[in-house]
């Protein structure tokens, strides 16, 4: 059974469509992550599900039951806030208990909830501390110490994590993962941020301009991104995209003309593509390979390349469209010699003159 | 050069910044501090202009203590005092988070409460002895629409005081209003939105975040009203001149008459030098706690 079920919600400031008829489905138990680049209505989701703001249209259903016109506080949600949301003036321990104290419950078991959460968040030697005493980790993790407490079917959390310095980040990262494997609750992650998306999801569900673009388990999105947007977005440094021609289209494979690489023949069948279509190709960084082993050649010239030692980054744009190459270790490469790359047919993807994709992969 | 500024410099900049306060300094010295040393000056003498004047050491000081009129004036403006701020602070405080929200005409309803701040005392006073009137008045109209009998407000020593604080208060709180609406433009909309999240009842949301949060403005404002209205005379004087019975007699009115009324200025001094030590004491200790808090 579905624990949130979002059914073609959509929300308006005045004029303006922040949301346009969200449908959605996340189980029970599943860590959904919502990302995509700012501005594109991801807190506002969150809070429609959270009850903070009304939807305009649609309905939200939590645990099968509709909640669409139940208020914040009677939701079986609790949220975790980008900028922590603590209660300044209150202890540690105070802000914890908070919400079992507004639900009138007993002091000792409220004391053993709260102490129970603490331990879990590890800061059970800090609860007699203000708020302002505690470093960023600290408070976040105050703030998911009251989330926890609640006991709440599903957990939404809004760039939680997005104050915090790198190194703190990628700990809190497995943490939260951590967490939500303890707990076994559904969670509902927002970032703009397309590696904590891949790293912590089940399932990632990307929004662009308050439409669903693709919702799928992180390896799906990576191989078989729907459309140009989720391939832009999904994988790091992003996918390159080569404006092209279709040769012909005919049994198991499509024969493409495209700029930088020429005739190339790949192996899928194309379906919906005809010759003199306009595609694009996408080609990701990583799947480009030094010299001529596989089956798609060509050459760039490098005009800056990075070393990080694990792997090397070649950037080689044209005509101010960015090009970059990503290679094992680190081969002697240097900026202005030109170099031979090559890829596997299978790896390149092909997007229609409606940016979408064509080239679907079915093993992933 | 560089070497000479490099020495004179720190010098020249303080001097000249000496040479701009000096105008301010010295009419501050003038207005303030001036009539303060002479007004202590003045409470250990009998001066009365009258008749020669003699040094009279702490005699006022003695005097005063077995006055019974001025222990009643302390009474009456503790009494004063109380009744205007906290009744202030609590309306203020209503006011400032009914009007703190986005609704229609919610600036109009601002300006409305703050226009008592802005009406000249005397005329404000003025209105309210009418609206106070006893046969004709409108609130006692609305007593006696209301089932309960007319009150006699200004001309009982029971209901004058009273009636002033009330007054005072309808004046004051508009100030409140406006000093707590700035203290609630410093927290964060995240917050309650927590709150909501934790299912907090709008009653649980002001009394254990909104209240709280506003700790340090609520101080402030307390420690602003109580020394206002030690010094309560104006409204005194025009509506009920100390009576009935001195029963509206504070300490402020009290100085004016025995200065001006029988001429007994070194009397009348070592009162105002005791209410400045008092409301100087006040001052430091709100001050104080106001810096701990912030620490
Ligand atoms: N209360 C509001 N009034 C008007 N516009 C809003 C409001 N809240 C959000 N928006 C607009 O809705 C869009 C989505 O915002 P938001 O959900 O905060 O984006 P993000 O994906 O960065 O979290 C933005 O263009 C924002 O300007
Ligand atoms: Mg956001």
């Amino acid at each position: 059974m579905a624990e949130l079920e979002l059914s073609g919600v959509s929300k308006t400031y005045g004029a303006f469509n922040a949301l346009k008829d969200v449908s959605l489905e996340i189980g029970d138990g599943e860590f959904a992550v919502f990302v995509g680049p700012s501005g594109c209505g991801k807190s506002t989701l969150l809070r429609l599900i959270a009850g903070l703001d009304p939807v305009s249209e649609g309905q939200i259903a939590i645990g099968g039951k509709d909640v669409t016109s139940r208020q914040a506080g009677q939701r079986p949600i609790a949220m975790v806030f980008q900028n922590y949301a603590l209660y300044p003036h209150m202890s540690v321990y105070d802000n914890i208990a908070f919400p079992l104290q507004m639900e009138r419950r007993p002091k000792d078991e409220i004391r053993a909830e709260v102490a129970k959460a603490a331990q879990i968040v590890q800061l059970s030697t800090r609860l007699q501390d203000k708020p302002s005493k505690l470093s960023g980790g600290q408070r976040q993790r105050v703030a998911i110490a009251r989330a926890i407490v609640r006991k709440p079917g599903i957990f939404l959390m809004d760039e939680p994590l997005s104050n915090l310095d790198a190194a703190l980040r990628m700990e809190m990262r497995s943490e939260l993962t951590q967490l939500h494997r303890r707990l076994g609750s559904t969670m509902v992650y927002v970032t703009h941020d397309q590696l904590e998306a891949m790293t912590m999801a089940d399932r990632i569900v990307v929004l662009n301009g308050g439409k669903v673009e693709q919702v799928g388990p992180p390896m799906e999105l990576y191989h078989n991104p729907a459309n140009l947007f989720v391939a832009g977005f999904i994988g790091s440094p992003p996918m390159n995209f080569l404006a092209g021609t279709v040769r012909s289209a005919e049994g198991a494979t499509v024969s493409v003309e495209a700029a930088r690489i020429g005739v190339v023949t790949l192996p899928f069948s194309g379906e919906h593509l005809y010759a003199g279509d306009s595609v694009t190709l996408g080609i990701r960084p990583e799947a480009l390979e030094l010299g001529a082993g596989r089956q798609v050649q060509f050459s760039v010239v490098p005009e800056a390349v990075e070393r990080l030692g694990l792997h090397t980054i070649v950037h080689a744009g044209e005509e101010g469209r960015p090009f970059t190459a990503l290679f094992n270790g680190d081969p002697k490469l240097r900026a202005g010699e030109a170099i031979n790359v090559s890829v596997d047919g299978a790896s390149v993807k092909v997007f229609d003159a409606d940016g979408i994709l064509r080239s679907r992969r079915a093993e992933v | 050069m560089p070497s000479r500024s490099a020495t004179a410099g720190p010098f020249n900049r303080s001097w000249g910044a000496y040479a701009f306060l000096a105008p301010a300094l010295l009419i501050l010295f003038l207005s303030l501090l001036l009539p303060a040393i002479a007004t202590i000056g003045m409470s250990f003498t009998d001066i009365s202009f009258l008749r020669p004047t003699n040094w009279v050491g702490l005699d006022n000081y003695f005097r005063l203590m077995a006055d019974g009129r001025f222990q009643q004036a302390i009474g009456n403006t503790m009494y004063y005092t109380l009744g205007v701020t906290f009744p202030t602070m609590a309306l203020g405080l209503l006011a400032a988070v009914a009007l703190n929200r986005k609704f229609p005409f919610r600036i109009v309803f601002r300006t409305i409460f703050y226009l008592p701040v802005l009406t000249s005392l005397i005329a404000a006073a003025v209105v309210w002895v009418y609206l106070y009137e006893p046969y004709s008045g409108p609130v006692n109209g609305l007593f006696v629409s209301l089932g309960l009998g007319p009150q006699p407000w200004l001309s009982s020593p029971n209901l004058a005081m009273t009636a002033l604080i009330i007054m005072a208060v309808w004046r004051d709180f508009g100030t409140a209003m406006i000093i707590y609406l700035a203290g609630l433009q410093d927290i964060p909309e995240e917050i309650y939105e927590a709150a909501r999240l934790d299912g907090a009842s709008k009653f649980s949301i002001l009394w254990r975040i909104t209240v709280p949060m506003l700790g340090s403005v609520t101080f402030y404002l307390m420690i602003i009203l109580i020394v206002q209205s030690f010094q309560v005379f104006g409204a005194i004087y025009v509506m009920t001149g100390g009576g009935p019975l001195g029963s509206t007699e504070t300490i402020v009115f009290q100085m004016y008459q025995t200065a001006f009324g029988y001429t007994e200025f070194g009397y009348s001094a070592a009162m105002s030098t005791v209410l400045f030590f008092v409301i100087l004491l006040f001052s430091l200790v709100g001050t104080k706690i106001m810096r701990r808090g912030e620490g």
